[in-house]
């Protein structure tokens, strides 16, 4: 384990009583508490971290945040290794894993860097004009290698054992960043009694004084956050959220943030999360992002040891760690000078100042010659170094001459650019201030302000002033009155920059140094007709990484505004989008995974079916009993074979409670029936049940099911399982807006209900057994459609319908839900005498079809009452709803696909849904397609594979033999279209 | 001939265990599902508002809630559910849908919900921060008062959600589920809860 050789020995933002050990590419280092892993890695002298993404080019670390290009790594390792992680906002923890990406066999010998040697032809668009020919290469040979041979991290591969979750906040000001002007928008807004949220990236609070310090009311920086965050904690209604990142603005004031609560920990505690997603909604928001040091482009530039002049002091002076020993400083600007003075006061040497300004200041002046070093007017146009770092910089002077400067680490500093993503995310458009050189916001979505440097007010003294203001106007237009208190004050520093963007020179110059696109593919896009930034961004993929171009947009629009001949204005920003750094899915999906992917509703005999050992299947969110399989069954079918002839042989029941259950209440229930349905149900007698069909609007079926009058006011409708919800909607638009006069109650009763259907000719034998004695089964005394109370064993009282699906002689019986397991154990009592069997949903698929029933598949959206043999059933004598445009001609056209019943030929052959109907001796394809088969079941009756299906005139054509051709599968056969009911065609067993 | 026993069973039941749940030490979070009441949805007829407005007085001796919140008379909790509609929420056989029946007779229709619901108590010190994982309405103590209500969803579930009053100077919050969705939000709520620790019961009695 080798010690911190670049760690200065005091100061920095470090315990240094909290050692860590961590290890990259497996080596073993040693930092602090307080450290991120990129700090670590620059106090242990390591330079080289990564591969770049196409010419595998050595690369360090240039930022000391979000925007870091450069610095990705692989964290932890197994199922929670995390590709393309920062090392510049990764916490270092104890025993941290990393692993560079990008490169092999090593990162000190990367095999793919001889990529750089092919670097001409890999130019922007290079793989649209490469990997043209043959189309069929691409998706076979060409993608793979080349995304074998480019990219970043790996994925882990396998399931994330971690848990993520989603949570709401509420606040009156949510305000991101907690910098000077964020800290002073929270104090100014918080003291007026506003409910405020402040998001923090970091894991510290400070933004840029945590690096750059500097005197706020007197105080030095650090001791005022100390302050300002006591005063802040104090209050009730001011929730501080650090390791959180505002991503995103959405409708109403709604805000999107990820809180990364334990990715500073090797693995979240037990019972808790790794992040959680937020949506915090707030009244108000302030944009106290910040700004982000832009570099300048020249040949080299992407050399490890080169690093932005803010990063290198928040290296030196947060973390106490010295990304070299002799420094040079490339500015265009007054703020890069302050990496000058801080490397002086670290005791670094400092080799050269090269500023791009025709004057420097005095102070400045006076700080070189203290210093000891030259004040170069002019530009670096090469650097000299490798996977090594930097060890040379060659400086094209202003006048033409040249010089050269020997320095281990190159600051650069091209200004800075206000973080204007939330402030652009709804198409606000950023605009150009000449006096910063920088764009700002504008166009920021409503109860959105800007403060401080992501305004564009670089001033320690312009921040906290602007950040005072935008937090006290929040908070006033949050309906807050109380007393803001005295503003922070600090000195504003003079900033004048000289804006230069590229320094012509021989090599490869990055603007994007994560996807690798250089000041020439900028050039090369605009010859080639890419102008329009927006193609610049696709053709070139500049700005598109992960870091989403944080240090390398403004420079490529520039160039390309240079190369033009336009303003940068004239040449625009591309639109911004969220998120503002990368989210992981997870945390997105939060609790909606594996089992929990969506809620599920369970039967009120849910438990009871799983100790009979049911297979369950997912209809919509129920779970429901597929079949119940007994010992020695050897597949499905069998056990619904079994289960259908217990029914037709003696008596079955089966779990129908997830049928849409609504009581219909009022004087003009039956009115209301009688529009919504195409047959009457006023007229339905009390005490009676009648099967109705339901069309949309426009003519087409929408749903069916049993209706029951239960009392004059009262009638009990049911719909099909897959419509539930939908049809409650309907029909509440049709009380609520079509028929706001009638007098009509709708109530769902679809849980409050345990409903089991109960057939087979020993049916009301089981019953008898159930029901009080006083209770009259018989034909005459309970007939077919018959519906009304009755009372049970035990004192309970049941609803009961003497309806049928199956064919058989059957009732259905309602009980309230939480006596629905009781219902089930009863009915295997009551039942035992008449081997009574429970059945699942196949069965009762089965029964349905060999009775020629419609269900989803035949109600499929496309078919009207006609096409299923239900046309009768329409009413003549009133209105209802879908009556007119059921008549169009179309929906009555003699050819028609109607429902018919389909068997094969060959009786041993297995008939398939989705099969589609041909006649005999035609070719198959859409000229020819008459149709196809809907539902299909091994019939026990008829022991065959029998079905329903839509078929071109089927009613006209039954004893026809056509084609069933199933080009999926690859089958081909002969089936005769036949009557659909197959079984008991008169209804006599349901009537018996 | 057989005996039948008709023996009642919570939607949760089965997924209710109860103990401590999540981590240890003192619990943030106290889940409790009250099984025993009766719940009817009360809506009144067309232009008979009044007159279901007064009805209820006249039982209740106090005014029926005409937005979303919950109010509490001596021995039922009458809560919002929709204009000119609102359930009656009573201890198990104190307010049946046959009890209720003259009372209402010729001005609403009534609509028994006793076994179409579950209902939960969410207390304990970090009831909100459990409760903002899956609700989106603000708790905040001034924003969702005593009595305050909302017919909402949780976890993409519809729920009808009020605070009730404090108990031992914690805020307490209800909610009512429907039965067949109670199991799959139970197991949400666990999940939510389970980091700040969670005390798990169950009682017969509305509080």
């Amino acid at each position: 384990m080798t010690s911190q050789p670049n760690r200065l020995p005091t100061n920095g933002l470090i315990d240094r009583s909290t050692a860590l050990s961590f290890r990259f590419d497996g080596k073993n280092f040693l930092g602090f508490k307080g450290d991120t892993l990129a700090s670590a890695l620059v106090a242990n002298g390591v330079k080289l971290v990564g591969r770049s993404f196409k010419y595998h080019r050595p690369r360090g670390i240039l930022t000391a945040g979000s925007e870091e290009p450069n610095a990705l790594v692989e964290l932890r390792s197994g199922a929670r290794r995390e590709p393309n992680t920062k090392a510049t906002t990764a916490e270092l923890y104890e025993g941290l894993e990393a692993a560079s990406q990008n490169r092999w066999p090593s990162l000190n010998f990367d095999v793919m860097s001889v990529n750089q040697l092919f670097a001409p032809i890999f130019v922007a668009g290079f793989y649209y004009k490469t990997f043209m020919w043959p189309a069929k290469f691409w998706e076979a040979i060409y993608e793979p290698a080349i995304r074998r041979a480019a990219g970043l991290g790996r994925a882990a591969g396998v399931s994330d054992p971690d848990h993520y979750d989603k949570a709401w906040a509420h606040c009156d000001v949510v305000i991101a960043g907690s910098g000077p002007s964020g800290l002073a928008a929270a104090l100014a807004a918080a003291r007026c009694g506003a409910r405020v949220i402040l998001c923090e990236e970091d894991f510290a609070l400070g933004g840029r004084l945590l690096a750059d310090g500097g005197t706020i009311d007197g105080l030095p920086a650090a001791e005022w956050v100390t302050r300002a965050v006591a005063e802040l904690e104090a209050m009730p209604d001011v929730r501080i959220m650090t390791r959180t990142t505002l991503f995103g603005v959405y409708d109403g004031g709604t805000y999107g943030a990820i809180e990364r609560v334990n990715d500073h920990l090797p693995a979240p505690p037990e019972h808790q999360v790794r992040q959680r997603l937020w949506r915090i909604v707030a009244k108000r928001c302030v944009v106290a992002a910040g700004a982000i040091e832009r570099p300048i482009v020249f040949a080299g530039n992407d050399t490890p040891g080169v690093m932005m002049a803010s990063a290198m002091r928040s290296y030196i002076n947060r973390y106490a760690a010295t990304p070299a020993r002799r420094i040079a400083l490339f500015t265009n600007n007054e703020d890069g000078w302050r990496t000058a003075e801080t490397a002086i006061a670290a005791g670094l040497q400092v080799a050269a100042v090269i500023d791009a300004r025709p004057d420097v200041s005095p102070a400045h002046r006076s700080l070189a010659s203290k210093g000891g070093f030259p004040v170069l007017h002019g530009s670096v146009s090469s650097v000299d170094g490798g996977k090594n770092g930097v060890r040379k910089i060659s400086v094209a002077l202003t006048g033409g001459a040249r010089a050269e400067v020997e320095a281990d680490g190159l600051a650069v500093s091209g200004g800075w650019n206000p973080a204007v993503g939330l402030t652009s995310y709804h198409r606000g458009r950023p605009k150009w201030r000449d006096d910063i050189a920088a764009f700002v916001p504008d166009g920021a979505p409503p109860g959105m302000v800007a403060a401080g440097a992501a305004n564009g007010a670089f001033g320690l003294g312009a921040c906290l002033r602007e950040g005072f203001e935008a937090g006290a106007a929040a908070a006033r237009d949050a309906g807050r009155s109380g007393s803001t208190g005295s503003m922070p004050v600090a000195d504003d520093e003079a900033f004048s920059i000289t804006p230069l963007w590229h320094v012509a020179g021989k090599g490869k110059a990055f603007v994007d140094q994560q996807h690798d696109v250089t000041a020439s593919d900028v050039e090369l896009a605009q010859r080639e007709g890419f102008q329009s930034v927006e193609h610049l961004k696709r053709y070139t993929t500049l700005g598109m990484a992960t870091d989403q171009g944080k240090t390398s947009n403004v420079a490529g629009l520039a160039i390309m505004a240079a190369v033009s001949g336009k303003s940068i204005p004239e040449t625009g920003t591309t639109i911004c989008r969220p998120p503002y750094v990368p989210v992981a899915i997870g945390a997105f999906a939060g609790h909606h995974r594996d089992e929990n992917f969506h809620a599920t509703r369970l039967t009120p005999s849910h438990h009871w079916a799983t100790e009979q050992g049911a297979v369950f299947v997912d209809t919509g969110l129920w779970k429901r009993a597929q079949w119940y399989p007994r010992a020695g069954e050897k597949d499905w079918l069998e056990s619904v074979t079994r289960e259908v002839k217990a029914v037709r042989s003696g008596v079955g029941f089966c779990d129908v409670s997830t049928l849409g259950k609504i009581d219909v209440h009022g004087p003009d229930a039956g009115a209301f029936l009688d529009r919504v349905y195409i047959n009457a149900f006023s007229s339905l007698a009390v005490g009676k049940a009648r099967y109705g069909l339901m069309l949309r609007e426009d003519g087409i079926v929408y749903d069916d099911g049993t209706t029951s009058r239960l009392a004059e006011d009262h009638y009990f409708l049911t719909t099909t399982t897959a419509k539930a919800g939908l049809v409650m909607q309907h029909l509440e638009f049709c009380r609520q807006v079509l028929f706001p006069e009638l007098d009509v109650h709708l109530t769902s009763v679809s849980d409050q209900w345990a409903q089991f259907s109960i057939a087979g000719p020993s049916a009301r034998k089981l019953l008898q057994q159930i029901v009080d004695e006083s209770e009259d089964l018989s034909n005459e005394g309970f007939p077919f459609m018959g519906a009304r109370e009755v009372k049970l064993r035990g004192g309970l009282k049941a609803r009961l319908f003497r309806i049928s699906f199956s064919g058989e002689l059957a009732f259905e019986i309602s009980v309230p839900a939480r006596y629905g397991e009781a219902m089930a154990r009863n009915l295997m009592i009551a039942g035992e005498p008449f081997g009574v069997t429970p059945y699942g949903t196949e069965a009762l698929g089965v029964m349905r079809i060999e009775k020629g029933h419609v269900a989803g598949p035949e109600l499929n959206g496309t078919t009207t009452a006609g096409d299923l043999g239900l046309g009768k059933m329409m009413s003549t004598k009133k209105d209802f709803i879908g009556r007119v445009m059921a008549g169009r001609e179309a929906l009555v056209a003699p050819n028609r696909q109607v429902v018919v019943g389909i068997k094969p030929i060959d009786k041993a052959r297995r008939l398939r849904s989705g099969a589609h109907i041909i006649p005999k001796g035609e070719t198959p394809g859409p000229d020819n397609d008459q149709g196809y088969v809907t539902s299909v079941c091994f019939s026990p009756v008829l022991d065959q594979w029998i079905g329903l299906g839509l078929v071109e005139r089927g009613r006209e054509r039954i004893g026809e033999i056509v084609r069933a051709h199933d080009p999926l599968r690859g089958e081909d056969y002969d089936v005769e279209l036949c009557n659909p009911v197959f079984y008991d065609p008169d209804g006599g067993r349901q009537r018996g | 001939m057989a005996d039948f026993f008709w023996n009642v069973r919570s939607p949760l039941d089965r997924a209710l265990v109860a103990g401590p749940y999540g981590a240890q030490g003192d619990a943030g979070v106290t889940l409790t599902e009250v099984r025993n009441f009766d719940l009817v949805q009360v809506m009144a007829r067309r232009g008979k508002a009044d007159e279901t407005a007064k009805a209820a007085q006249a039982r209740f001796g106090v005014a029926a809630p005409e937005t979303p919140k919950a109010v509490a008379a001596a021995d039922a909790t009458l809560i919002w559910s929709g204009p000119d509609q609102f359930l009656v929420l009573s201890k198990g056989g104190r307010y049946t849908v046959e009890s209720l029946a003259p009372i209402f007779a010729g001005s609403a229709s009534l609509s028994d919900q006793s076994h179409a619901r579950a209902l939960i108590s969410v207390s304990g010190n970090k009831a909100r921060a459990m409760l903002a994982k899956l609700s989106s309405i603000d708790l905040h103590p001034d924003v969702f008062t005593v009595g305050a209500g909302a017919a909402t969803s949780m976890d993409h579930t519809s729920i009808t959600l009020w605070r009730g009053g404090d108990r031992n100077g914690e805020a307490v919050f209800n909610l009512l589920v429907f039965a067949t969705f109670a199991e799959s939000l139970w197991h949400t709520m666990l999940d939510s809860a389970a980091e700040y620790g969670v005390t798990v019961s169950h009682s017969e009695d509305l509080a």
